[in-house]
């Protein structure tokens, strides 16, 4: 079946399999961030957006997003004009393979974008799908409260 | 399990129409977490009902009506007086699962882990059947068995009617699991309605320690009519606990889950109590 959808900002249209899943589909658009980590949605490395919910892409099926706006961190900041997240991580030390963060960013975007100085709770739940195997989580931590913390600040 | 043709209804009746056409070879879709998980040659063509409405809350008199689509995550955000579901939410899965997960998936097909069963029998609530006419269950109705006994072809849930938690009333819900994300291993939930210090109604279930989510009855029995207190609580809970026989699976022993099961029966009573006696939880 052929689908169309709106790509990170683009319009795109490909002939997928009818089981085939946005993960795959969006790996052979070129999206190498998302990460095939699980293929259960246990690990949160495969996070996109997908008509502006946070999604597993490893669980649903391309065709789930015909006629739909999928976002991927290829959307968000460039090397040259990184997003306040993308900072914010890197001046933590947060990053250390790095295999995590396409998702993890997604999933604090998705968090920020309807809530820019969100408590620790709150960051704790909204991040509870997304494993980290090398950091420990604390200096990811840090980071998001940073970004928080500068939230509050531009609020008052 | 591998689909083979996809379908996009837009309205209900058509939803209902290509699901009747298809036959036993129609697999409606409601979030598809659970695909993943459907191993198997065997082939479905998928009817997607992300499209086909039903995907709100709403107040209506003194229930909640809950859309069969609405996302998990969406039951999380919301927040009113005698709203409680928010409190299953957060416990379930992950939140981009929660972002795709709906609330009518969770409670079609049952098992023993399910989140939403356990919390909807002790609520009280009622879910709604759409076929040539709408027709509600309540909901210890609909779980006595595998929820599919009570469709025809093409019949999908539309609503589930959840009464709002009232002044004088508490919510009490525990679920444990080994790490955040994991299947449920005991899964509890408890309603309480105080006159007073007695109590003048109760509610418990109980699932992923059954067979199938399912309210203890015994233990409701043996708390109605009581004045309200921790030794009356743990004193029913020790009295009935084994009522029910309580199953362990995935290395944790009947033994464990009964033990488990003594422990946080109390917890849930003494929060769904406390939630009482200070209004709507």
């Amino acid at each position: 079946m052929k689908i169309q959808f709106t790509l990170n900002g683009e319009a795109r249209s490909i002939e997928i399999a009818v089981h085939a899943k946005l993960s795959d589909v969006l790996r052979q658009l070129g999206c190498a961030s998302v990460k095939m980590g699980c293929n259960e949605g246990a690990c949160g490395s495969c996070a996109v957006m997908l008509n502006g919910r946070l999604v597993n892409s490893c669980l649903a099926y391309a065709a789930q997003a015909d006629k739909g706006i999928v976002e991927t961190v290829e959307s968000v900041g460039s090397l040259d004009h990184p997003h306040a997240i993308q900072t914010a991580l890197v001046e933590a030390g947060a990053v250390q393979c790095g295999y995590c963060m396409p998702g993890m960013i997604m999933a604090a975007k998705a968090l920020f974008d309807r809530n820019p100085s969100p408590t620790d709770e709150e960051l704790a739940i909204h991040l509870d799908g997304q494993l980290c195997r090398c950091t420990g989580y604390e200096k990811i931590q840090t980071a998001l409260r940073n970004v928080a913390a500068a939230g509050r600040e531009q609020a008052q | 399990m591998k689909i083979n043709s996809y379908h996009r209804p837009t309205t209900l009746e058509e939803a209902q129409r290509i699901l009747r056409e298809l036959g036993a070879n129609g697999l409606p879709l409601a979030g598809a977490t659970s695909h993943a998980f459907m191993k198997g040659p065997e082939e479905k063509a998928a009817v997607d009902l992300a499209w086909i409405g039903y995907d709100r809350i709403e107040r209506g008199g003194s229930a909640f009506v809950i859309g069969a689509n609405t996302r998990v995550a969406d039951l999380q955000a919301y927040h009113a007086p005698g709203w409680v579901l928010d409190r299953v939410a957060l416990r379930f899965v992950s939140q981009p699962i929660r972002g795709m997960t709906t609330i009518g998936g969770n409670v079609a097909r049952v098992f023993p882990w399910n989140d939403f069963p356990v919390a909807l029998l002790a609520l009280g609530a009622e879910l709604v059947i759409a076929g040539d006419q709408k027709v509600a269950h309540a909901a210890e109705t609909y779980f006595k068995g595998q929820p599919a006994r009570l469709y025809q072809p093409g019949d999908l849930l539309v609503e589930i009617h959840v009464p709002v938690l009232a002044p004088g009333c508490g919510f009490g819900y525990h679920k444990e699991t080994v790490v955040n994300m994991d299947f449920s291993l005991l899964t509890l939930a408890a309603w309480m309605k105080l006159e007073k210090r007695t109590i003048a109604a109760v509610r418990v279930a109980a699932g992923a320690g059954l067979p199938l989510p399912a309210r203890l009855t015994a233990l409701e029995g043996a708390l109605v009519g009581q004045t309200v207190s921790t030794e009356t609580i743990q004193a029913a809970v020790a009295g009935q606990l084994d009522a029910v026989k309580w199953k362990g699976g995935d290395g944790f022993s009947d033994a464990y889950i009964r033990q488990l099961a003594k422990a946080h029966l109390e917890d849930v009573l003494i929060e769904a109590w406390q939630g009482a006696k200070g209004g709507a939880a």
